[in-house]
């Protein structure tokens, strides 16, 4: 018996046969990638980059013109779970996760809550640390056509209007969300990508400034910068910009004293701003996302652009935001349902939900951002009777009307200036 | 075992169990094969395609055979490529000096406490990569552990002085990182090395050195080997640590790839350059196991 087994397997794999066969495995595929890729058909290829190059030509070919076809309504049946994506330190929490700044289940009692009231689970994930990195992981789902995972997913305004134009998101249900109807503050209402708050309900709304940590300055006696021009004198390793390169260029413009809007940004704009950074590159210059927060931790950076509730709910007492003078960016993150998603009506409640006032200010008493929110303010000051909200803090949830004079937005720019800013400020980053 | 010789000068027609006897190897390959394939192969040709292709993202991509793609990969970005094989030599380098007395220790000296010591080598693994290379961003902030000491207690660095941002943090992140990688391949290979063969060389007059110059390392070589090529190609490949460690200057290829595919969206020149690093890794590699001895390698 284990004669006739030796036998069998006494054939070696001989080196000729093997490279011959996966040779003509291999030309055998090319061919076909080839002539499948000619005639932009989809298929579902193992790598981001295959799929989505494949399919992005049948997607190109189905971008819709923007007119509102009629939807049918979602049926009114609560499903679970509730799978929804989100910025870190986005909601508010209590005990240990709140010590931790990290969500675990059951720390958020706006989601404890909205699990109470409809009894359903909520799979809530701070799973967005930037917008064009989150893009990339739902980006092959949606290209296909296959439901992403997610329910409800939190992006800046700029990528919403993206995948509007993609067509990649779930129309809303007006009549699912009457608090987000009746209540949504009216500075945000009307954004060109989205006027009639189809796919997009505001989460929150914020401002990009200056941080600095007062500790670390006084102790290099340097003076704290209260304009966009002081950090061009701070010493440049000391300084981080932004990874977000429309709030990096939108500052830096106004430093210029140049238009930091849509309509009136040139790529001429954009390379002067370009050419006033590199210098500071060149010196130890840093890009960071979400990490300013550990850098000023640990005194790696002394001054930085940082988005405005950062530094307030999770920063020390030494770190402070101020307003710049020649103005600051501001930017909302948007509630959007990804087409496919299973829990549509589920996500639809929880919008409404977080627009209920009293909800909203419970959250922006512990995030820090600007409520899109009618009538928190009031609540808000009722919830802190016994220990207001600190004087120096209060324009970074009520931002005042000077403040909001000053304000702009980079909200949808045309392809080209966005390709010009996004070509610029990978040159700067040096990838 | 006996052998079936077919008489002279005739063909047996040939049995169907010798059918399944020649086909064994491969159906036992296949899972592999086609994991590799589904895996490897297949994305790889797709990238060669895209890298071939020309259009954007809203309008798709057609193939037309453009090498304007692998043009600009090559002329623009020297200087990543630089950073990328330099910041992984020396973290090979470093990983191999590190982890071969560690490696030797546990193998010769170890003893019974060699699983403990393997553990322990192996237990940073159980944190995500993400995690540990965050903590280096503790352990060499700028009132970190190192640099307190170096600048507070011991006055050796002025107060300014950082670590966070410079290529030193790079390699030492990616050094960290490997490092795992280097010491299991070199232990494996130690251990396999018979003592008497050290004994042997040191009853022909060798000193502790020679014995250890003519016998130990010559027979270590394969793990040498598959340490390197653990530790080297997935650090040029590598952009967390040059993410998190570094600065602008610091960028290696893995950053550039990432951001053309990501945030400019430019996908011929991601996949071109992905190529031009798949095919440069693999010319270094049959380099440098020339250079070793590709005899010496199979143990």
């Amino acid at each position: 018996m284990s004669d006739r087994v030796a036998r069998m397997t006494d054939v070696l794999i001989s080196r000729r046969h093997f490279i011959q066969g996966t040779a003509a495995a291999g030309v055998t595929v090319f061919l076909a990638a080839c002539s499948g890729g000619a005639s932009a058909t989809n298929t579902p290829g193992p790598s981001a980059a295959a799929s989505a190059a494949a399919a992005s030509a049948a997607a190109a070919s189905a971008v819709p013109s923007p007119s509102p076809s009629p939807e049918p309504a979602t049926p009114k049946v609560v499903t679970g779970p509730l799978k929804w994506a989100n910025w870190p330190a986005y909601i508010d929490l209590t005990g240990q996760a709140a010590a931790n700044q990290k969500y675990a289940a059951g720390s958020s009692p706006t989601i404890v809550d909205f699990e109470k009231q409809y009894n359903v689970q909520v799979d809530y994930e701070e799973k967005i640390e930037e917008n064009n990195s989150f893009f990339a992981t739902i980006q092959p789902q949606l290209v296909t056509g296959l439901p992403t995972g997610w329910d409800l997913i939190v992006m800046t305004d700029w990528m919403a209007g993206r995948l509007i134009g993609l067509n990649w998101l779930e129309k809303i249900d007006q009549g699912n969300v009457p608090n987000c109807v009746a209540n949504l503050r009216d500075p945000l209402k009307g954004y060109p990508w989205d006027p009639n708050n189809d796919y997009h309900y505001p989460w929150q709304s914020g401002m990009t400034g200056i941080g600095y940590d007062s500790t670390s300055l006084k102790n290099a006696k340097l003076p704290v910068p209260t304009k966009i021009a002081d950090l061009w004198t701070l010493p440049s390793d000391k300084v981080t910009f932004l990874t977000e390169a429309r709030d990096t260029f939108g500052l830096g413009l106004l430093k210029l004293g140049l238009p930091a809007d849509s309509t009136q940004t040139t790529a001429d704009n954009l390379q002067a701003v370009h050419d006033d950074i590199a210098p500071l590159v060149a010196k130890g210059l840093r890009f960071v996302g979400n990490e300013y927060l550990q850098d000023f931790a640990s005194k790696k950076t002394w001054a930085a652009f940082v988005w405005s509730g950062d530094l307030a709910n999770s920063g020390s007492p030494d770190q402070h935001f101020v307003f710049p003078e020649e103005g600051n960016m501001v930017w909302s993150d948007n509630m959007l349902i990804p087409k496919g998603a299973t829990n549509k009506y589920t996500a639809e409640l929880m919008m409404n939900w977080v627009y209920d006032p009293k909800i909203a200010a419970q959250i922006a008493n512990y995030v820090y951002y600007v409520s899109p929110v009618k009538g928190v303010e009031a609540i808000v000051g009722q919830l802190n009777a016994s220990s207001p909200i600190p004087a120096e803090k209060l324009p970074l949830l009520f931002p005042t009307a000077d403040i909001v004079a000053k304000q702009h937005n980079f909200e949808s720019l045309s392809s080209d200036v966005e390709k010009s800013l996004n070509s610029l400020y990978t040159d700067l980053s040096g990838a | 075992m006996t052998a079936v010789a077919p008489a002279a000068g005739r063909r047996p027609p040939i049995h169907w169990r010798r059918w399944i006897g020649v086909s064994i190897p491969y159906l036992l390959l296949a899972p592999g094969l086609i994991w590799l394939f589904v895996f490897f192969i297949y994305p790889s040709i797709e990238m060669l395609r895209i890298s071939l292709s020309s259009g954007s993202l809203d309008t798709g991509y057609s193939l037309t055979f453009s090498t304007d793609a692998y043009v600009t990969a090559l002329q623009k970005f020297p200087h990543q490529f630089g950073n990328s094989i330099l910041y992984s030599a020396l973290a090979t380098t470093f990983t191999f000096l590190i982890g071969f007395p560690v490696a030797y220790t546990v193998a010769f000296k170890g003893g019974r406490y060699k699983n403990l010591l393997l553990f322990l080598v192996i237990a940073p693994f159980f944190t995500s990569f993400l995690i540990r290379t965050i903590s280096w961003k503790v352990l060499l902030g700028d009132e970190g552990p190192l640099l307190s000491f170096l600048k507070h207690v011991v006055h050796v660095v002025p107060d300014g002085f950082s670590i966070l941002g410079s290529p030193v943090a790079v390699v030492a992140g990616l050094t960290y990182n490997f490092l795992p990688f280097m010491i299991l391949p070199l232990y494996v290979a130690l251990e396999k090395i018979d003592p008497r063969l050290i004994e042997a060389s040191q009853d022909l007059y060798a000193t502790n050195w020679g014995a250890f110059r003519r016998v130990t390392l010559p027979l270590a070589l394969p793990g040498v080997f598959a340490g390197s090529m653990l530790t080297f190609i997935p650090a040029m490949g590598d952009y967390v640590n040059a993410t998190l460690l570094g600065n602008p200057q610091t960028q290696m290829i893995g950053n550039v790839i990432q951001s053309r595919f990501l945030v400019l969206n430019d996908y011929p020149v991601a996949a071109a350059l992905s190529f031009i690093l798949m095919v440069g890794i693999l010319v270094l590699v049959v380099t440098y196991a020339r250079a070793l001895g590709t005899e010496q390698l199979t143990g």
